[in-house]
């Protein structure tokens, strides 16, 4: 290639050009900044969408009507797709520009953060994701779950199994399977010390990643003849998990899955197929609570909805909403303790921190954060897929605890010896 | 202009040999050394952390994968697994009390003698072959770690670095770290810009241009095949423990996925196989294009009041990014490095065109 100067010159000021963009420092005071680089393009695609989706349109419901505590919420959106240099640069430029809370939603970007936000004092949002071990919050003061962990979650199905079975699981058998990664293991050693106290068999079929083929696995899980089946994944291994599941002929109404089950994956399933399934559901589905109610009065009614109006109210979406009601909480707590701030990493988490049975309005079960408990309690519930909606089938409920915090205190402590 | 070049000839052997014959590139070099050494004290944080350092990592690693593909012509898919191996190895002997300097270069040797048991494959194969074999690697190495809850540490699978000092400096915050990534980043540089002086580098050339040639010519293609493999998986194992130290600082087994060997891979593509000056380029497009062209797009969707639904916004970039790779690639083939190599030839002789050779 020939190359003249001018050409040259051109090109080289178009490539800096970004470079050089001044980053948007908002001067006016009352203004909570939040970051969420979020996997858009790579794995989580379709759950990130919809998650997202759920997060702004609470946030426009909220600063539509005035705000919180005097602020007004900005949340910053960019995509990750979990990869750690984009995600440690988005990081880095959200801090610079006064984000005092992440939420990457990825188990990799998290991890790969932790050290970062508690050495710069960020609150770090780890929904459903990261480390299930952040639920102790003497160890992981600035990452915050605020939600059911794996492990928890992993309970929940275990004594919706025993209720199944008329409370006694002795000599019963149970199959997990789980994607073969760190996150699909996870559940497992809570699993094998239940398996000891319940006295029934955990077998272990792990699919390798990312699970578009599981045809080799399934017909062991039949001949198996299991009681249960627990299956473990997200995204696109979820939905070939079900269907090899309902292929082989397993009973729909014994079989489970953790959070990650929507009606986007029941429509590649089958809706009528996948009848009988169950999930852990950590807040309400469907557009019946109040705070979907208001989304769809006051954010889709007046056409300021940030993605089609179909999505809303499914489980994805009301995840987000969830998250977003409960950073919006910390927020209010955080105002309610020092109203003129200044807003930083500290004053949020003081917040978040302080979150006391709080349930946005039936949306959520009682949450309460603590500075020893960010997982809030614990409390989720059983969900039965009908053919059309997730049907709860529990009230909300927590289970094992005991099991699930001997495990966090494990793996706390562990960090605390070497992190620090 | 700038290079002076017309009409000064050299008058001693010294001055021809040098590494960089012509002062103006000394003094760009200089230049560029200065601002690298004063970037903690002049840019912000948001660029020293989020730019600089990763980019001096991938670069690091990026030359170390350049000896093997582009010197001596050997394809390795699993340049990931190998930096794996020394980022675990060096970061569990830092967790037993091991000093990182000493970590540091166990990691590497770590690196090298697993490596080069895989890299004795390309004894007997090449190419495509040769490429399947280190994929294997790649996998055997991601199921190894994933699946020993003693390398890979714990139900959680996470690793936490602990804190470590480097010559008695403690390295916490961004500009130790950044300055540890620096030295690395340039010996690897100083001894890729050796090596291809030296005899090892032109047995190395000689194998990648004819493996059997290179043998009837004398140079024991055994030998050297593996002392290649040995010396860029160590390179790879030492990049892996300071990215693991300075970067990462918590580490779990997908983040040495087959994702980084192919981005690895593309950046020395894109960069040049072959030059030294390649994978600086080349690792600068392919991390910072996607982040560059995703901010732009998103201030320009803040600032003129375009409202894109989020999907397409986040897709966009990377639709941008990969016509600017074929771009790149389809216009030179042989990288960037290549195409600053024509600018640098088109001013050695201006105002003139053609250089006298």
């Amino acid at each position: 290639m020939s190359l003249d100067r001018r050409s040259f010159i051109a090109g080289s000021a178009a490539l800096a050009a970004p470079l050089a963009l001044p980053v948007q420092v908002f001067a006016q005071e009352k203004i909570v900044r939040f970051t969420l680089p979020q996997d858009f393009t790579r794995i989580y695609t379709f759950v990130t969408s919809e998650y997202n989706q759920g997060q702004r349109d609470y946030f426009t419901l909220v600063n539509d009507r005035g705000g919180v505590g005097g602020y007004k919420i900005v949340a910053d959106i960019t995509d990750h797709a979990n990869d750690l240099p984009r995600a440690i640069e988005a990081y880095e430029r959200g801090k610079r520009e006064g984000a005092v809370l992440i939420d990457p939603l990825s188990t990799p970007v998290a991890r790969a953060l932790v050290p970062r936000a508690l050495e710069d004092k960020i609150n770090m949002i780890t929904a459903y994701s990261g480390r299930s071990d952040a639920a102790d919050g003497s160890a992981f003061p600035y990452v915050l779950p605020l939600s059911i962990n794996y492990w928890t979650q992993a309970g929940l199905i275990i004594e919706q199994f025993k209720k199944t079975e008329k409370g006694s699981l002795k000599g019963k058998k149970i199959v997990f399977v789980h994607i073969d990664t760190p996150f699909g293991k996870e559940p497992l050693p809570i699993l094998n010390v239940l398996a000891k106290k319940e006295g029934y068999e955990l077998t272990a079929f792990p699919y390798t990643p990312p699970g578009n083929d599981q045809s080799a696995i399934w017909p062991q899980v039949r001949r198996a003849r299991p009681d249960f089946v627990i299956f473990w994944g997200a995204g696109v291994g979820q939905t070939v998990a079900l269907t090899e599941a309902i292929r082989n002929g397993l009973p729909m109404d014994r079989v489970s899955g953790s959070v990650w089950l929507s009606e986007s994956d029941m429509d590649v399933v089958g809706r009528e197929a996948a009848k009988g399934v169950m999930k852990v559901e950590p807040c309400v589905g469907g557009r019946e609570p109040k705070v979907i109610k208001d989304i769809l009065a006051d954010v889709i009614g007046k056409g300021k909805g940030a993605g089609p109006e179909n999505k809303v109210g499914t489980a994805y979406y009301n995840y987000g909403v969830q998250m977003a009601t409960l950073m919006v909480e910390g927020v209010r707590k955080a105002a309610e303790k020092a109203p003129n701030g200044p807003v930083t990493g500290p004053w949020l988490n003081e917040g978040l921190r302080s979150i006391t049975n709080f349930t946005a309005d039936g949306l959520l079960p009682p949450t309460t954060i603590t500075k020893d408990d960010h997982q809030g309690g614990g409390m989720g519930r059983i969900a039965r897929w009908d053919g059309a909606r997730f049907v709860p089938i529990t009230d909300w409920y927590s289970a094992n605890q005991d099991v699930v915090w001997e495990e966090i205190r494990k793996n706390s402590e562990e960090f605390k010896k070497s992190g620090k | 202009m700038f290079y002076r070049r017309a009409g000064i000839r050299h008058t001693r052997y010294q001055d021809e040999r040098q590494l960089f014959p012509l002062g103006f590139d000394r003094g760009l070099i200089i230049a560029v050394l200065a601002i690298l050494l004063a970037a903690p004290f002049l840019f912000d944080r948001l660029y020293v952390s989020g730019y600089l350092l990763p980019w001096l990592i991938w670069t690091s690693a990026a030359l170390g994968l350049n000896l093997l593909m582009g010197w001596s012509g050997q394809i390795h898919l699993g340049y990931g697994a190998v930096m794996g191996i020394g980022a675990y190895g060096s970061v569990h002997l830092v967790r037993l009390g091991v000093p990182l300097e000493i970590a540091m270069i166990a990691g590497g040797l770590l690196s090298a003698t697993i490596g080069t048991m895989f890299g004795g494959a390309a004894l007997r194969m090449k190419g495509i072959y040769l490429a399947m074999a280190t994929l294997a690697m790649q996998y055997v190495v991601d199921f190894v770690i994933s699946h020993s809850s003693v390398i890979s540490g714990g139900s959680l699978a996470t690793l936490q670095v602990p804190p470590v000092s480097f010559l008695g400096i403690p390295l916490q915050g961004e500009v130790p770290t950044y300055y540890l990534a620096l030295g690395v980043c340039f010996v690897i540089t100083l001894f890729m810009l050796n090596v291809r002086r030296t005899s090892f580098g032109r047995a190395l050339a000689a194998l990648r241009e004819k493996d059997y040639a290179a043998q009837i010519l004398g140079i024991s293609t055994f030998r050297y095949k593996l002392l290649a493999f040995w010396v860029s998986s160590f390179i790879g194992g030492v990049v892996g423990s300071v990215l693991a130290v300075t970067y990462l600082r918590a580490i779990s087994p997908d983040q040495f996925h087959i994702e980084l060997s192919i981005q690895i891979l593309a950046m020395i593509i894109v960069g040049g196989l072959g030059s030294v000056l390649g994978p600086f380029f080349g690792t600068a497009l392919i991390l910072f294009a996607p982040i560059l062209l995703n901010n732009l797009l998103g201030f320009t969707a803040g600032t003129f009041g375009l409202s894109l639904p989020i999907d397409l916004r986040a897709h966009l970039p990377l639709m941008a990014y990969g016509a600017l790779v074929i771009g790149f690639l389809l216009y030179e083939p042989l990288g960037l490095a290549k195409i600053y190599a024509n600018f640098r030839n088109y001013l050695l002789v201006w105002p003139f065109r053609h250089a006298q050779r």
